[in-house]
């Protein structure tokens, strides 16, 4: 048996000493569970289509510095929080003060509330599945909470822009932390992007806790470079009647992985989790998803697409868990892929494990090219076959991006989009 | 022959019927009327037995037996017969294996051999003929991407093949065009009998214009409010409920 | 509603049917598993050279391999060298040359599960190869077989007799370092069948092999071998039964099937090994490697499966579609009640241009058993206008127990088409009471409702054997109503 490889010990030296002692202690402890940490392989189940996209060098392994130029594609006028390689900055971040809602960076947390936040941190994730939320716990240098006391309504968008200038090598470990009270409403919008083409890597950790009634709407953008891995992974606990509804858009890279885990606690709860995937050239991405339906009577809808051209390869692992007793759950998953070159490669894995009899669970996955009928449709209403092949694709994708709530958000997707359909289709 | 007294049943702790009293003769064929949530088809599931519904008090009798200590099955083979109001699919259980099943059942039960695959199919034939639903039909999954009206004829020929003693009908004419209405009704004319009781459940006067019933009561609250002949329900369809101090959407209970 | 949970779990209680033991004196090796015990076996056997030694490389694999840990099944370790790794009733002389030899307890023994062996009361159209712990002990039809060209014999018997098939295709579908299962078989397999059907011949009759296993502690190895050569057609089928012993029994078969160009194999199983019983005691854990190569242009693979016993199931029969227009088929219903788990499913392996594939896959769990399907399908770059449909359904009947769907879906061609669909469903209150209400007994309204569910696999078997498969189905869901 060959041993497995591990995580370089040089990933174990957090940069930023700024963090208030608390997390300084906690950063400190998870460091100390991270020896040994085995990189995955082939073999490793949850990686299995993956791993040989993971190229960690130890001179990825130092933090950025909180500098660089700004990159960010969202033009937006609202709330905004602005992280640079990781570390909040006020001076680019416009974000308001209203009662019953605490916006606030991980440095600037006094003692006591660094304690409360300690006890939270990594509570909503199965770190088993994502073994790199493990990594960001040890070197996180910087974050942001968001609490919402109950009823509060943040009224309008906080968007939240993780720039990683990787002008030299390196990596970046923001953390973001939303507690969203009792029937509380938030929306909140996370886009990735990046300059520079040095080696980067980007692992990343959003946490999200609704209380009973709590109404979360999540968007997340990613759209680094090609010089930048990312490894992200977002946890979310609900309660009774609270609903969450995800939007991910996700375009290639060398290496891209979101692993976004729900867990349905309380009765009556509701998530919807929406995903669309674009690769081209020797690109990368991997979605894997799982919502674990605890409580009896939750629902769960979930709609993922992907498109793959080129020798690219994207990949959707999908998993719904019934535990024993949620009766009356519902779940949906669907997952639908296009395969655009011969080159490229999908793989899909929608997987449903049950321990409740009186439930109604399905999943759909199709891989497979554009529908014949419809080309021919448009074919015979005169449109050339090109413009037929790119106007069917759009709308394949089209279909989940015009569902995402925030027109400056579907804009920016649709003209990255855009972009993708005019390259990948020039030469048809 | 069916003799209830004093019902009372509930569902989830919420009490529906309170106090049902009714007595059926051999031959004879009851109208039960009432608005909606009246009680009408609580009632017809609770006499098939229907475990969803408990019955906290009262009593009733299928000549003289008591059907509220036998089990769904027992009181089947026993003669009761539900028409349903939906009925339920069984996918890949053919509509023929499920009728041969159920009449061997009660043969068995009456002590009588079991009917052979060929001699039951020529005797479903014929009474499928009878509702006018075509013999394919017994080679479909029971109940599997029938229309509505096709479910309401599949259910009258099951009537039809295990002769019940008593033959309950819950809003056996719903969602039925003229036509199809006037084949069901055929149907059930076809089962009345010297030996058989008929209870009819509907929400509308039209069914009665096809099998002419001999006794009608109004539901209302979870009771019988007003008993009386055919006329009665001629009253109900020109005045309506309100007459009788009821509102048409009867939520009491 | 609680009341139909507790009738639907009443409905499963019956005795295992075929849980008898046969008294017969047998040769049996101590428990153990060593270089010498394979060279014992493979002298017993008389075989040649060439076999021994790809028995002790199999051997040599498996010692450096790791048993697999990934299927949704939970048992402890087995220790391998508590296993007798042979076992055989004492004979006479050599080999029974007729029917009129074989021990008349042996022959007893196959009448009372229903497969008569002896000449008059043979099984109409069906020739068997009685399979009894480690060796064969009767194969039935063999002359008018013979006429049509079809070898159908032990392949212990095969191997001496044509060693050159023998030597071209064991272990061409299924090499010995396959997995860990397929190696411990390749070194220790004992006996099973080997087929071949000559170009052109349509077998006049279905060939049919049944297992059982007799001998306590013991494990059965069983290798299977179908060759089917251009423009052939076979249909085969297999059953398999143990006693109700205490201890848990080993069962790691390997059946590999090579599929020419047109030509045709049906495969069937129902499986019937002891379950266990209702505490989770006992019953065989069933480890099994099936896989066909579709070689040849316009071949076709059907594997219809019915597994309804075992404590443990490890099983995906395969096709590796490779020929241009091959067909690849899996039809399985997998029945698991009390303890018994069960891991299975297929993987369809899209090779070649045009190549499609059907699953059809569907889960009964009841008691507290854990049913899982696990199934690939995977398009190669060349399979142009290759194709799949999937379709997996569970039923639960009850709240303890599970079912599991996990499907892998790969490709790497872009006018390929995979379609998967999975389902859940338990046996609803309202189809319970419409039963009822027509007076069916509620035992037999869910073996009625569970049958429906499972009528798309039942119309691929063959007649006799989709008759049985109802009626075991009814026998392993008794008691699962109450």
């Amino acid at each position: 048996m060959k041993q497995a490889p591990m995580l370089s010990s040089a990933f174990l030296h957090p940069a930023g000493q700024t963090l208030p002692e608390p997390l300084l202690a906690l950063r400190k402890q998870r460091a100390s569970l991270l020896v040994d940490m085995p990189l995955p392989t082939r073999k490793t189940e949850n990686w299995k289509y993956s791993s040989k996209y993971l190229k960690l060098t130890d001179e990825m392994a130092i933090s950025l510095p909180a500098e660089g130029k700004a990159g960010n594609s969202l033009a937006v006028s609202g709330y905004k929080v602005v992280f640079r390689n990781g570390i909040l900055i006020p001076e680019a971040s416009d974000y308001p003060d209203m009662d019953g809602i605490t916006i606030q960076s991980f440095s600037d947390l006094s003692n006591e509330e660094a304690d409360v936040l300690a006890l939270q941190l990594g509570s909503t994730l199965d770190h088993d599945q994502a073994q790199f939320a493990r990594l960001n716990g040890a070197r996180f240098d910087d974050g942001l909470l968001v609490r919402l006391d109950a009823d509060a309504v943040l009224d309008q968008p906080l968007f939240i822009i993780h720039e990683t200038a990787a002008d030299t090598s390196g990596s970046a470990f923001p953390r973001i932390f939303v507690e969203a009270g009792a029937n509380s409403r938030i929306t909140l919008v996370e886009e990735y992007t990046s300059s520079g083409d040095a080696p980067a890597f980007v692992n990343t950790v959003t946490e999200f806790t609704l209380a009973d009634g709590a109404n979360v709407t999540s968007i997340r953008l990613n759209m680094e470079g090609e010089s930048v891995q990312h490894i992200g992974a977002t946890g979310v606990v609900q309660n009774h009647s609270s609903r969450f509804e995800s939007h991910c858009v996700g375009f290639g890279g060398p290496l891209r992985r979101h692993d976004l885990q729900v867990r349905l606690v309380g009765e009556e709860a509701e998530t919807k989790l929406n995903g669309v995937v674009v690769t081209q050239g020797k690109q990368h991405y991997d979605n894997h998803t799982s919502i674990d339906h605890v409580a009896a009577n939750c629902n769960s809808e979930e709609t993922y697409r992907n498109i793959a051209a080129d020798q690219s390869h994207a990949i959707f692992n999908g998993r719904i868990h019934i535990h024993q007793d949620a009766q009356k759950s519902f779940a949906d998953m669907n997952n639908k892929n296009l395969l655009l070159n011969n080159g490229a490669e999908i793989d899909t894995k929608p997987e449903l494990e049950i321990y409740a009899d009186d439930v109604k669970c399905a999943h759909g996955a199709t891989i497979g090219q554009l529908d014949e009928e419809s080309i021919f449709y448009l074919l015979s209403r005169g449109i050339g076959r090109r413009d037929a092949n790119v106007l069917l694709t759009m709308a394949f994708i089209n279909e989940l991006v015009s569902q995402i709530p925030l027109e400056v958000v579907r804009d920016t997707a649709q003209i990255r989009l855009n972009e993708f359909f005019e390259q990948t289709f020039q030469e048809i | 022959m069916l003799s209830i007294k004093n019902l009372h049943a509930s569902v989830e702790d919420k009490a529906i019927l309170k106090g049902i009293n009714l007595d059926i003769k051999p031959g004879e064929v009851h109208a039960i009327m009432g608005p909606n949530g009246s009680g009408k088809s609580t009632l017809s599931q609770v006499l098939a037995g229907n475990e969803a519904f408990e019955v906290t008090s009262g009593e009733v009798t299928l000549n003289g037996e008591n059907l509220l200590d036998l089990a769904i099955e027992e009181r089947a083979r026993e003669g009761v017969f539900l028409a349903f109001q939906y009925p339920v699919e069984i996918p890949g259980v053919s509509n023929l294996q499920f009728l041969r099943t159920a009449v061997n059942a009660m043969r068995k039960h009456r002590g009588e051999e079991e009917m052979n695959a060929a001699e039951f199919m020529k005797q479903a034939k014929e009474v499928s003929k009878q509702v006018d639903l075509d013999p394919s039909f017994l080679k479909r999954g029971v109940n599997e991407d029938f229309s509505g009206g096709e479910k309401k004829r599949n259910e009258i020929m099951q009537a039809l093949l295990l002769q019940p003693k008593l033959a309950i009908l819950d809003e056996t004419d719903s969602g039925l065009d003229i036509d199809a209405l006037q084949v069901v009704s055929n149907g059930v004319n076809a089962l009345r009998a010297e030996d058989r009781a008929i209870l009819m459940v509907t929400h509308y006067q039209r069914l009665l214009n096809h099998i002419v019933p001999d006794y009608v009561h109004v539901l209302a609250g979870g009771r019988i409010v007003k008993s009386g002949g055919r006329e009665l329900a001629l009253e109900l369809e020109e005045r309506g409920y309100g007459w009788l101090g009821i509102n048409d959407e009867d939520t009491s209970n | 509603m609680a009341t139909t949970d507790n009738e639907v779990k009443e409905l499963i209680k019956r005795e295992y049917e075929h849980g008898f033991v046969t008294e017969i004196e047998s040769d049996t090796f101590e428990p153990g598993l060593n270089e010498d015990v394979i060279r014992r076996l493979s002298e017993i056997k008389q075989e040649p050279e060439f076999m021994l030694e790809w028995r002790l490389k199999a051997y040599r694999r498996w010692l450096d391999m790791e048993e697999p840990e990934w299927a949704h099944v939970d048992f402890p370790k087995v220790d391998y060298n508590d296993i007798s790794y042979y076992s055989a009733p004492k004979k006479k002389e050599d080999m029974p040359q007729s029917l009129d030899e074989v021990d008349p307890e042996l022959l007893r023994t196959y009448e009372k599960l229903g497969i008569p062996l002896h000449e008059r009361a043979k099984l109409a159209g069906v020739a068997v190869d009685a399979v009894f712990d480690s060796v064969s002990v009767a194969t039935t039809f063999k002359e008018p077989l013979e006429k049509a060209g079809v070898i159908f014999c032990p392949i212990s018997e095969a191997v001496h007799k044509h060693p050159e098939l023998i030597k071209k295709y064991l272990g061409s579908v299924v090499p010995a370092g396959d997995n860990y299962f397929a190696a411990l078989n390749s070194a220790v397999f004992s006996d099973g069948s080997f087929v071949y059907i000559p170009k052109g011949v349509r077998c006049p009759m279905e060939l049919s092999t049944y297992f059982r296993i007799n001998a306590a502690n013991t494990g059965q190895f069983e290798r299977t071998l179908i060759v089917a050569e251009e423009g052939s057609y076979v249909s085969y089928l297999e059953g398999c039964t143990a006693p109700m012993r205490d201890e848990n029994q080993l069962h790691a078969a390997v059946v590999e099937i090579v599929v020419l160009d047109d030509a045709q194999v049906k495969y069937s199983t129902v499986q019937n090994w002891y379950p266990g019983d209702e505490h989770g005691k006992g019953g065989i854990y069933n480890f099994v490697t099936k896989r066909a190569a579709c070689i040849g242009k316009n071949s076709k693979v059907s594997w219809t499966q019915v597994e309804t016993g075992s404590a443990i199931t490890w099983k995906y029969p395969s096709c590796v579609l490779r020929g241009e227009n091959s067909v690849g088929e899996f039809y399985s219903v997998a029945l698991t009640h009390n303890h018994q788990q069960a891991d299975t499913g297929t993987k369809m392996i899209h090779l070649g241009k045009n190549t499609r594939s059907t699953i059809i896959s569907k889960g009964i769990s009841a008691g507290r058993s854990s049913n899982a399907y696990r199934g690939l399908v995977k398009f190669g770059p060349a399979a142009d206008g290759a194709r799949n449909f999937t379709q997996c359904d569970s039923l639960l009947i009850g709240d303890r127990c599970g079912a599991h769907t996990f499907p892998y879906i790969e490709s790497k061609n872009k006018s390929a088409i995979v379609e998967h669909e999975a389902t859940t469903s338990k046996v609803s209150d309202e189809q319970m009471f419409l039963c009822r209400q027509r007076g069916i007994d509620p035992e037999q309204a869910v073996s009625m409702i569970v049958n429906g569910f499972c009528k798309e696999v039942f119309k691929e078997l063959p007649m006799e054997f989709a008759v049985e498969a109802g009626k075991l189905l009814e026998v392993s869901l008794e008691g699962s109503v109450g």
